[in-house]
């Protein structure tokens, strides 16, 4: 288990974490997000000890994360590049020797890496000559091929076409199975929401709502309700018990206030339109995203 | 394997498979050979064609012996070097003789005339006009020769023995013998001690200026691709640091290993400057200190950088600071034991390249050796200090280059 206690980074002028606290279980695949700018890969760096946190510590299986943990974690980050000028599997040798892979078993696992990955008849080239998805392939080989414990990836899908995002999707899945601790952060809320147990969502560096995706769906989805209706609706417009509306043809979706009741809300407005369909909805992780952010 | 190792082997291999690294490789020698060389090779070659000279001898003492004189020199293939035209005319007056030659050189019937005359007081004005005045070996001749025969000609209006006087007129060439510790000799000139100093830290300045720039290069190709924090997330900055200098220093090494081997190979005259060298070991001792000095700041100060420019304009300036011996290279060579030098000896960053100049010039006593050596190792030690507190924040901060201050509070933050 990684646990995060307290973290907080300061630098000159600023506060990049403030106070943020989670705990991560192996298996399972957890979604760091936030906007551009909110401490997602502050926090990164912090737990994969390439920063100093300010204050706060970070824990893997009770043990303050030191040099000593950096054999078993694996990083992809956010912005790629790789040694232009060198070979494929030459560059994947290297980064693997730095976390102790002999270059015998290196060069063993980069070939079934390769395969797998389906970009075996590449080994050879320099990075340079490979197209951008591939090279970020390369990448992501070089964050998985030691087998690490922890795997953090920051915006793993960017750059990819659909099937090759559907190919890095089901790796991750099949990585989360064989028990690694996985940190996935991410602007790309559907992948999220798809692929995550657990959620972390931050903000200017402070935590925004955190912990089991459907448990926050459903602590923010009961006041949501979809509306299927014909007749003029235009009158919900100014209904008080309307925290949000977003009003279509004969299509809308509505945010209550807190303390009204979903079913009383229903028998108030059953008179005035004609209702087709109503329906409690679970927010999208967008959704909440951009709710969250925006309170 | 250890980490650093890992590092090290990675620099070397990528770095010596590249077409630059090749390039310089062989490149490089030639170039100091050139700089070294040529000049005095091109210097010493004359034209060699025949040239046209015109003589005025307005004092009609001299043209005979002159033209005799300077008939003497020969080209290689044996043809005269010099046809010499008399333009003397009898009732012509100087002023309408020197038009009329100088038309004849504009029409580049000669290459240029000697003009001769003697004012009042006795006093012999005495002229080369040409349209090019470049050829020096020219002028040398023109001027001994002409200076011989006036002295033959005074001595021999005071009566004194010709033969006696052509004796005491050729010069004595005095050689130089220079004595080491040991009463050993050797006949090392000024001029070869000179280039042989100025090759090496020529050679000195080439390698940490190539591979200075290379390190630098690719610590912001490491930043810029963010490459370096996935380093840093497998190894310590000091890892990093240790095995990139330990890389780039067996670059160096082996790179000249090679220039010493093209070096004997192609230039018999390089053998020659490098037998003069007597401390080899010491030489590359305080080269190799020198390099692994340099490295350590380059290291530091490349963390720092973000964009290409940055990253040259830092090389330029650092390489400058090497070099600079040469400035105090003549005092140096003349009087190795002057306080200036010996200060200069003591500063880290000339330290290699004044000891490189006072070892081939003259014998140092062993504490002083020791002394430069201590200093310098010393140095190399504070810098990686200096230099990996520097570089464990510079590589992983982008945007602008840290200012003085941000810099010293880099240093003061706790690993």
């Amino acid at each position: 288990m990684l646990t995060v206690k307290n973290l907080r980074k300061e630098y000159t002028n600023t506060v990049a974490i403030d106070n943020i606290s989670f705990s991560l279980q192996p298996g399972k695949i957890f979604g760091l997000i936030g906007p551009n700018g909110a401490g997602k890969t502050t926090t990164i760096r912090v737990i994969l000890n390439i920063i100093k946190p300010t204050s706060g510590e970070v824990l893997f299986d009770g043990k303050l994360m030191d040099r000593s943990i950096q054999n078993v974690t694996g990083y992809l980050p956010e912005e790629r590049g790789l040694y232009k000028k060198s070979s494929v599997l030459d560059v994947i040798v290297y980064l693997a020797s730095l976390k102790n892979v002999s270059s015998h078993n290196a060069t063993q696992l980069a070939i079934e890496w390769l395969k797998k990955l389906d970009i075996l008849d590449s080994k050879n080239k320099k990075i340079e000559e490979l197209s951008k998805g591939n090279q970020q392939k390369i990448q992501f080989i070089t964050s998985v091929i030691h087998d690490p414990k922890i795997l953090i990836l920051d915006e793993p899908f960017t750059g990819f076409d659909p099937i090759n995002q559907q190919l890095i999707k089901e790796t991750i899945l099949s990585l989360a199975n064989a028990g690694k601790i996985i940190v996935l952060s991410t602007h790309q809320m559907d992948f999220a929401e798809k692929l995550c147990n657990d959620i972390f969502l931050i903000n200017k560096g402070k935590e925004v709502c955190s912990g089991n995706l459907s448990e926050i769906k459903r602590r923010y989805g009961t006041q949501s309700i979809k509306i299927e209706y014909q007749g003029d609706a235009t009158f919900l417009n100014q209904n008080k018990d309307i925290a949000h509306l977003d009003m279509y043809q004969n299509y809308a979706e509505v945010q209550l206030h807190d303390s009204i009741n979903p079913s009383l809300f229903l028998r108030s407005i059953v008179d005035k339109i004609e209702i087709k369909h109503f329906s409690i909805i679970e927010p999208t992780l967008n959704k909440i995203f951009i709710d969250a952010i925006k309170n | 394997m250890n980490k650093f190792l890992a590092i090290a082997k990675w620099e070397f291999m990528e770095k010596i498979k590249s077409k630059a690294m090749i390039i310089s490789f062989f490149l490089t020698p030639l170039i100091i050979l050139g700089f070294s060389i040529l000049p005095s090779v091109f210097v010493e070659k004359d034209d060699a064609s025949t040239q046209a000279i015109g003589i005025i001898d307005n004092t009609q003492k001299y043209f005979p012996s002159l033209t005799e004189k300077l008939s003497e020199f020969k080209l290689e293939d044996k043809q005269p070097r010099y046809v010499i035209i008399n333009l003397f005319k009898q009732n012509e007056q100087a002023d309408s003789l020197k038009a009329e030659a100088n038309r004849n050189v504009v029409k580049k019937k000669i290459e240029g005339y000697i003009f001769l005359s003697e004012n009042g007081k006795k006093e012999i004005v005495f002229e080369y006009r040409s349209l090019s005045l470049g050829n020096f070996n020219d002028y040398r001749r023109f001027e001994d020769c002409f200076n011989k025969i006036r002295r033959v000609q005074e001595f021999k209006k005071a009566n004194i023995d010709t033969a006696l006087v052509a004796h005491l007129l050729n010069n004595v060439e005095m050689n130089t013998v220079k004595i080491d510790e040991k009463g050993k000799e050797s006949s090392a000139d000024f001029k070869s001690q000179y280039f042989s100093s100025f090759i090496f830290i020529m050679v000195l300045f080439m390698v940490i200026m190539i591979s200075g720039g290379m390190l630098v290069r690719s610590l912001v190709e490491e930043k810029s691709n963010r490459l370096i924090e996935i380093i840093v997330s497998s190894c310590r900055p000091d890892d990093i640091l240790k095995g990139k200098i330990l890389g780039l220093s067996g670059l160096t090494l082996s790179q000249i290993v090679v220039w010493a081997l093209i070096g004997t190979a192609f230039a018999g005259q390089g053998i020659v400057m490098f037998a003069s060298f007597q401390n080899l070991f010491l030489l590359f001792v305080y080269f190799i200190l020198g390099f692994v000095l340099y490295t350590a700041i380059f290291v530091g100060v490349g963390s720092i950088v973000t964009t290409e420019q940055e990253a040259q304009q830092i090389t330029g300036y650092l390489s400058m600071i090497t070099i600079s011996p040469i400035v105090i290279m003549i005092p140096a060579m003349q009087n190795p034991d002057s306080l200036l030098i010996r200060v200069f000896s003591y500063i880290p960053l000339t330290t290699p390249g004044v000891m490189i100049l006072r070892l081939n010039s003259a014998p140092i006593s062993t504490i002083e050796i020791l002394a430069t050596l201590l200093e310098l190792i010393l140095s190399i030690y504070l810098v990686i200090k200096v230099s990996s507190k520097i570089f464990r924040i510079g590589i992983l901060s982008y945007g602008k280059m840290p200012n003085l201050k941000e810099l010293f509070a880099w240093l003061r933050e706790k690993e």
